[in-house]
């Protein structure tokens, strides 16, 4: 098997069975294939990602792959730091402050820090832009930072993609992190790929997976791409700081300690010299209905085999049995049944709660990639093939219009 | 000023694409509407296609890198009972080489696309999401364009060939073909089970690239008039089963529970243990034969493919009615547009063509065929298990003299249909293909 | 007003299964389309330029095969296409897309310079939302993501404002031109083109423009210029594979014995006695 410059180990065109037929050119997820001079297909082999669509859709078996089984990445002693960039230190946490608090997703990415952090033998940062965000920095050493860089500026009070994206960029500048994470709400996805852009540097969004590389130090972050049926694990060999966007609720909120001790820096703001947006106003969205599913403790939530208006009045019975709210898979939304905001799935929400009840959801991999956290999956499905059994912790094969009403049944008689 | 089309052609299936791949390639204005997102995407058919009809159209189909799936190599007769099967199999050398492509298996959405993009290579105008919802007619009735679903959407042609499929809404819409009843059409479900390409290879005993059609008779379509089948594609298995659409009301049959009960039956689910359901799929089958051939061509119009009832249905051949019709049709507007007359009479060659070719001769030789099936029930209720106990009888070994044995099996065929009925069935069979 | 919108290829997700045993992409059926939110974006832009008129260029980026996304966009009313095309784009992630798609709209800005630049949120593929950002950063545009309304545009004062989506609500912004928006879906339904638009489109000449034709740098863009790598790839790994009850066998014990085993873990009923609290 042939290796490229990145160790991958890359698929490989055999000339005289190739009958140019073009299929793998348009499988290829990243056009790696091309047809030569000659009318063979011929593979770039720094382009191709090793993961062997071509060889899968050749019709006379003129590719090369040799499919393997991917290893697990070890977790064990600490590592020296990403090669290649020593003066680069420190495992950085961009904190998100809303309402002059800490953004939940801050604190569950300076847990992961904290343990990325100790695999490269070194120091948690937190970098807090804002105004008057004192709070906020003592807040981000109890959770776990060993430094915090805060730049406190009236002019950072809110939050624009110029100024904030100014401010972060130039601590990275400054202070050189080898790593930077970023909470991928609406605010962390805006600014990420500003900050990237002016150091330009690789930025991996919506990771599922972080860890370190025990060989190279490096940081490889997981996350589903191709339409969330593959999971591709990314790294970014020169540029610093590896930067990483990680959603909510995907990571677990780290224990706080409010008598850790740490070093709060301040640095001064530089504003960007152009014309900046002005915020008009802030209209607050009528909460009322517009139930945040990434609350509750529980979930009820219907798929297209529940995809009618009849169910969901059942499902919200269970779900507030279940002290839970009713979400759903995309099939429903786009019924219109229910709004985008109530979707589980990778276009909609990652959720992690307590309890999960998925009722006619069959299991689509990026609905199964947004549910992995939860606690409890009980899965309620006709069709005893859907892929969501596979994942669940408890299944029943029925129509669910005859197990949710003896669920709810049953689940009244266990309440009392 | 307003564009006018030399043809436009409804339906990107076999028949429409044959069409228009042949004036394309004659350097006319044809332009493709096509109801799907893609050509393919709302089609369906069994699965096979003849080489001899593609290769009238694009002759060197299998350079230009036609989908094809496997090529057939043998084909099998099966008639099923609820837990026996009858076959009769065919297989021969000669599909193996020369005959090779004779018949083969292909992908409809696979297919479809690559005969789109071969009219297209040749000059065709492809124009998919669109639906055309009328055809445009003159003061004096003759069809000189189509109404589509699009703002601005009508558009204009010295001829419209309509291959828009069975049911077609244009049929009821213009009435170009009179109103299909239930008992002329087939309702066929097909589901397309994914296994790996070594098992298909083995499961049905041919080397790599080559495959099987199996067509299927007998009580598996729940007492209802109809046919089920199993073709090998190169990593899936195609199981359909359909039958009369009026049975299929009367007897209140859902079609999925027929398919999954025939998926269980002990000669078939061998065939596909393991795989993976892919795609289910349901489409109406023109069964009606010849009777139900409407006129072909009219002022401004011709109608080719399933839109015009072409189907043998004692053959299962489909594709290549469509294909054939599609490219006479062709030929006559050709031969319509060098004289600049597209009335009925200029479009009369069509008709000519058609009545000469083996599309309808074959349709009229048959055209009993249908009536046969209708009006003996029994092949499909009580015949079956007659004649699967008959074959036990004779091959049951137990000592008894073998008069004894013949006589049981006599008598088993006899309670499948009594001895008048039999020989009813087999005059009337002979009538139906002679 | 000159509007440039950049619109993706993208496979149509919804069909796209994964077959657990082989860990390969089961393609029945699978088609490629444009990003909606791209398609959301032009949109918005042809009724920007029916509203302040002007003129509606498109790019996308990727092969050959991508001129149907651009043919779509000439459909529903573009008045220019440019495919960006070339051997050296490929295998780009999102910081050699949002060079490669700057430099592009540089070289549109020459010919006229560029006063919007619109953007789909994400696509619905890769979900980054990443790629707009990079290239208002790149070129200096001001910022605006997740826009849901475009009030008013200013062409005089050079100036205009849009509400966008914010956590917690919305928010109204007025910022300088020129600038880059990032749209939701809610902000526009697309438009059907009309039939004779769409017989145009598919006859229409497409540029193709690649790396030289907008003076990017071969070390900058694809592969090259893309500091992220994919080591490898993998199934997405979600099994637990509980036990499983048939209801056709009794409904009443199959949800009984699912409870039971639900139930059999201690913290989990303890949860669900307290009504979740902790």
């Amino acid at each position: 098997m042939a290796k490229n410059t990145r160790g991958i180990e890359v698929a490989e065109i055999i000339a005289d069975k190739c009958i140019a037929c073009q299929i793998c050119i348009g499988e290829c997820p990243v056009g790696a294939i091309e047809l030569n001079s000659a009318g063979v297909a011929e593979v770039d082999p720094e382009v191709c990602i090793g993961c062997g669509k071509c060889f899968d859709s050749c019709p006379v078996n003129a590719v090369k792959f040799e499919k393997k089984k991917r290893g697990k990445v070890s977790r064990e002693k600490p590592v020296e730091s990403g090669a290649g960039a020593p003066e680069h230190r420190g495992v950085a946490v961009f904190v998100e402050t809303i309402d002059g608090r800490g953004a939940p997703v801050s604190w569950e990415l300076i847990g992961k820090a904290r343990e990325l952090a100790t695999r490269l033998n070194t120091k948690v940062l937190g970098f807090v832009p804002g105004s008057n965000v004192g709070e906020v920095a003592r807040e981000a050493i109890s959770y776990g930072c060993d430094e915090v860089h805060v730049v406190d500026d009236p002019r950072l009070a809110r939050y624009l993609s110029a100024t904030f994206g100014k401010a972060l960029s130039d601590l990275c500048a400054r202070i050189r992190p080898e790593i930077l994470l970023i909470g991928a709400t609406s605010l962390g996805r805006d600014l990420a790929g500003v900050v990237a852009t002016r150091l330009e540097t690789g930025l991996t969004a919506d990771c599922t997976g972080l860890y370190i590389e025990q060989e190279t130090g490096l940081l490889l972050m997981t996350r589903p791409t191709f339409g969330g049926n593959i999971m591709a694990t990314i790294f970014c060999q020169h540029m610093r700081p590896q930067m990483s966007s990680v959603r909510p609720r995907v990571f677990a909120m780290p224990a706080r300690d409010a008598t850790r001790k740490g070093l709060i820096t301040g640095h001064g703001f530089e504003p960007p010299a152009v014309e900046l947006p002005e915020i008009v106003k802030f209209i607050p969205s009528g909460t009322e209905g517009a139930a945040d599913i990434v609350e509750y403790p529980a979930l009820v939530v219907a798929g297209r085999g529940a995809c009618d208006q009849g169910s969901l009045e059942l499902l919200e019975e269970l779900a507030q049995l279940v002290g839970g709210v009713v979400a759903c898979s995309r099939p429903v939304v786009q019924a219109g049944l229910l709004p985008y905001e109530r979707q589980v799935g990778q276009t909609g929400r990652t959720v992690a709660p307590r309890l999960y009840i998925g009722v006619g959801v069959s299991g689509a991999v990026q609905h199964l990639v947004a549910i992995q956290g939860a606690g409890k999956i009980v899965a309620i499905n006709s069709d005893p093939g859907a892929p969501i059994f596979r994942v669940a912790d408890a299944g029943i094969v029925g129509e669910y219009r005859q197990v949710v009403p003896e669920l709810i049944a049953q689940l009244k008689k266990r309440k009392i | 000023m307003e564009e006018i089309f030399d043809a436009a052609i409804v339906g990107a299936g076999p028949a429409g694409l044959s069409a228009a791949c042949i004036l394309a390639d004659r350097g006319v204005k044809v332009i493709v509407l096509e109801r799907g997102e893609y050509p393919g995407a709302k089609n369906m058919f069994g699965g096979v296609v003849y080489g001899h009809s593609l290769g009238r159209i694009i002759p060197d189909f299998a350079q230009k890198n036609c989908p094809m799936e496997r090529n057939i190599v043998e084909s099998r007769i099966s008639y099923l009972s609820e837990q026996s099967s009858i076959s009769l199999t065919y297989r021969d050398q000669a599909f193996f080489e020369q005959l090779q492509n004779n018949a083969f298996t292909v992908g409809r959405a696979k297919f479809d696309r690559w005969f789109a993009d071969q009219a297209r290579a040749k000059g065709a105008l492809l124009v998919c999401s669109t639906v055309v919802t009328d055809l445009l007619k003159d003061g004096a009735g003759r069809v000189v364009g189509v109404k589509t679903d699009r703002a601005e959407g009508d558009l204009r042609a010295r001829v419209v060939l309509l291959a828009d499929g069975v049911n077609s809404p244009l049929a009821a819409k213009t009435g170009f073909r009179p109103e299909v009843g239930p008992q002329h059409v087939a309702l066929a479900v097909k589901e397309l089970i994914g296994l790996p390409e070594e098992v298909i290879d083995e499961r049905f005993g041919v080397s790599a690239g080559n495959g099987v059609t199996n067509e299927i008779l007998g009580n598996v379509t729940m007492e209802m008039n109809g046919v089920a089948f199993v073709y090998t594609n190169r990593r899936s298995i195609s199981v359909g089963i359909g039958a009369n659409l009026a049975d299929f009301a009367k007897a209140r049959v859902r079609p999925y529970e027929m398919i999954e009960r025939f998926k269980t039956h002990p000669a078939i689910a061998p065939l596909i243990k393991d795989g993976k359901p892919l795609e289910y799929l349901a489409h109406w089958l023109p069964e009606g034969g010849f009777e139900t051939v409407p006129k072909l061509f009219g002022d401004g119009f011709l109608i080719a493919g399933d839109s015009a009832m072409l189907f043998n249905a004692p053959h299962r051949e489909g594709s290549n009615l469509a294909m054939a019709s599609g490219r006479m049709a062709a030929q006559t507007v050709l031969e319509a547009l060098q004289r600049g007359d597209f009335s009925s009479y200029g479009l009369r060659g069509y008709g000519e063509r058609m009545a000469e070719s083996f599309v309808l001769k074959d349709l009229k030789k048959y055209r009993r065929f249908s009536s046969l099936l209708e009006n003996h029930r029994e092949l499909f209720t009580t015949l079956p298990r007659g004649a699967a106990e008959a074959f036990r009888e004779i091959l049951t070994v137990d000592e008894s003299p073998k008069k004894e044995r013949l006589r049981g099996a006599r008598k088993a065929l006899w309670r499948g249909a009594a001895p008048l009925r039999l020989l009813r069935l087999m005059w009337d069979a002979w009538r139906a293909i002679r | 007003m000159h509007f440039a919108v950049c619109i993706k290829q993208v496979p149509d997700t919804a069909e796209v299964k994964i077959d657990p045993d082989t860990n390969t992409l089961v393609r029945a059926g699978i088609e490629s389309m444009a990003n909606p939110y791209d398609i959301t974006a032009l949109e918005e832009a042809l009724r920007l330029k029916e509203k302040y008129g002007g003129k509606v260029s498109v790019l996308s980026m990727g092969p050959p095969q991508a001129d149907i996304v651009l043919r779509q966009a000439l459909s529903m009313g573009a008045d220019q296409a440019v495919l960006l095309s070339d051997r050296a784009f490929a295998g780009a992630d999102t910081l050699a897309t949002s060079y490669t798609l700057s430099k592009a709209v540089e070289t549109l800005s020459q010919v006229e310079p560029v006063d919007l630049v619109l953007c789909g949120k994400q696509a619905i593929d890769g979900d980054t939302a990443q790629t707009g950002p990079g290239i208002a950063a790149r070129l200096g545009l001001a910022q605006f993501t997740y826009v849901i309304e475009v009030e008013w545009i200013d062409p005089e004062k050079r100036l205009l404002q849009v509400r966008r989506k914010v956590e917690g609500g919305f928010e109204v912004i007025r910022g300088p031109l020129p600038a880059m928006l990032s749209v939701e879906l809610e902000l526009a339904t697309p438009r059907r083109a009309s039939l004779p638009m769409l017989i145009d489109s598919l006859r229409a000449p497409i540029k193709i423009w690649d790396a030289g034709a907008i003076g990017a740098s071969a070390a900058r863009v694809g592969i090259k210029g893309s500091p992220t790598w994919v080591r490898a790839i993998a199934s997405p790994q979600v099994h637990r594979a509980g036990p499983r009850w048939d209801a056709a066998q009794g409904v009443s014990a199959a949800v009984s014995e699912a409870l039971d085993t639900l139930f059999s873990d201690q913290d989990f009923a303890a949860g669900f006695e307290k009504g979740w609290k902790a």
